[in-house]
């Protein structure tokens, strides 16, 4: 039913793209070009999709799941940010270049031709590796010195592979104010022990909360700390284990039922680690 | 040329009510490069068949009414450069902005999320703004 209602979808979506010239490049290229011979047509399709999508909209605003019982997507508060703009400018770059967007790039590979797919294997390609180049933007941009890795799974909660008491002025200059350790002294050497990383973030001013996880064990006490430290943070949560993931685990059942399954799984897998075995656990718990 | 406009609207009430159908039966928003890379990077998890089958209709569909009612003229320009640098921007733009035309432009403004609206306005700028330079400044497209 629910690819049915998924197909069923991408065939209306195909048929307007068609039907209002958006896959012509023609087209969108007119609509974007002021200076020359500016065709109106673009602003007559995004109205008129805009109009259905927008009772829609007040349709959902009054219940609380879809048709299928999925709980409908919530906004997204990270609001505007430099990563917003950048892609949105990057975007708009390349839209006017060859004047094919991602919905009309599809829509148009069957009778596109080879210039179409050409287009479509380096915008697929850039798609795989886009998390690796934000990833290396974030790192650039990150303070000298610094060899980190901070994976921001939100604008909130960044996770990482083990850090040294040095990254912590970084990890502070980049706007975090709490630190969790989620890394139990006994798989560490003695200057990575807790005590050495709660004295340095303390001197920093930064919150530390200590909150080990063994592998593979993670009990309700792990999950309730996590969340309470989240929860009591003035500002964005940076936490580290070994690898990332146990920090990552913790923060997707601590946010069980607060955000869809999908999101709590999708994120970590963007920066490699793979939670889909909680997928039962994530999908039980009750909303809200 | 005239009927132009009308061919867009009727068109763009098939993408809105698409939209709002993925809504209202699916949960989840319709945005193109959001559901394309979350199938081509692996981050759909369990929500990979119903994407996959949203993307097979969305490229199957216009595919055969091209062939049985003719017309789909795309006039794609044929340098490939300047499409190799145009599908580059385009997929790392979409996933680091986290959405396109469809999923920031009609999802999100409908829904008057301000997201929606910068990363609308943002992509709209620049594009006008490399179509002047591109075609008026360079010759290039």
């Amino acid at each position: 039913m629910r690819n049915l209602a998924a197909a069923l979808s991408g065939a209306l979506f195909g048929t307007g793209l068609l039907l209002s010239g958006m896959t012509d490049t023609t087209k969108v290229q007119g609509w974007l070009d002021v200076f020359g011979d500016w065709d109106p047509t673009l602003a007559f399709v995004m109205g008129g999709a805009m109009l259905p999508m927008a009772i829609a909209w007040r349709f959902a605003a009054r219940r609380e799941v879809s048709a299928l019982g999925t709980p409908f997507p919530p906004r997204n508060r990270s609001g505007v940010t430099a990563k917003l703009v950048t892609g949105s400018v990057l975007f708009g770059a390349g839209w006017a270049l060859a004047g094919l967007c991602p919905g009309p790039a599809l829509a148009s590979l069957g009778f596109g031709g080879v210039n179409g797919a050409v287009f479509l294997i380096a915008m697929l390609a850039a798609m795989v590796a886009a998390p690796k180049a934000s990833r290396w933007l974030d790192r650039l941009t990150a303070p000298k010195g610094s060899t980190m890795d901070i994976r921001a799974l939100t604008p909130t909660y960044a996770v990482s592979p083990q850090i040294d008491p040095e990254d912590l002025p970084a990890i502070k200059a980049a706007g975090y104010t709490t630190v969790i350790d989620n890394r139990p002294d006994g798989e560490i050497p003695p200057h990575l022990h807790t005590e050495v990383m709660e004295d340095a973030a303390k001197a920093l001013g930064l919150t530390f909360v200590a909150n080990p996880v063994i592998g593979g064990a993670m009990t309700p006490e792990n999950v309730a700390t996590q969340r309470a430290a989240i929860e009591a943070a003035s500002g964005p949560v940076f936490a580290y284990c070994a690898s990332g993931n146990r920090s990552s685990v913790v923060w997707a059942v601590a946010h069980a039922g607060l955000r869809p399954a999908d999101e709590l799984i999708g994120i970590p897998a963007r920066f490699g680690y793979q939670l889909e075995h909680l997928r039962p656990l994530l999908e039980a718990a009750p909303k809200g | 040329m005239q009927i132009d406009w009308l061919y867009g609207l009727i068109g763009g009430l098939c993408i809105g009510t698409a939209a709002a159908l993925y809504l209202l039966v699916n949960g989840r928003i319709m945005g193109a490069s959001g559901i394309l890379g979350d199938v081509v990077d692996g981050s759909a998890g369990r929500s990979l068949a119903e994407k996959a089958s949203f993307l097979a209709a969305l490229i199957a569909t216009p595919a055969a009414l091209v062939w049985v009612f003719g017309g789909g003229q795309t006039h794609a320009t044929g340098n490939w450069a300047v499409l190799v640098v145009a599908g580059a921007l385009v997929g790392l733009g979409t996933r680091m902005a986290n959405g396109c035309t469809s999923g920031h432009g009609v999802c999100g403004i409908s829904r008057l999320s301000l997201r929606g609206i910068v990363a609308t306005v943002f992509y709209i700028l620049a594009g006008g703004l490399v179509m002047a330079l591109a075609r008026h400044g360079l010759g290039l497209i």
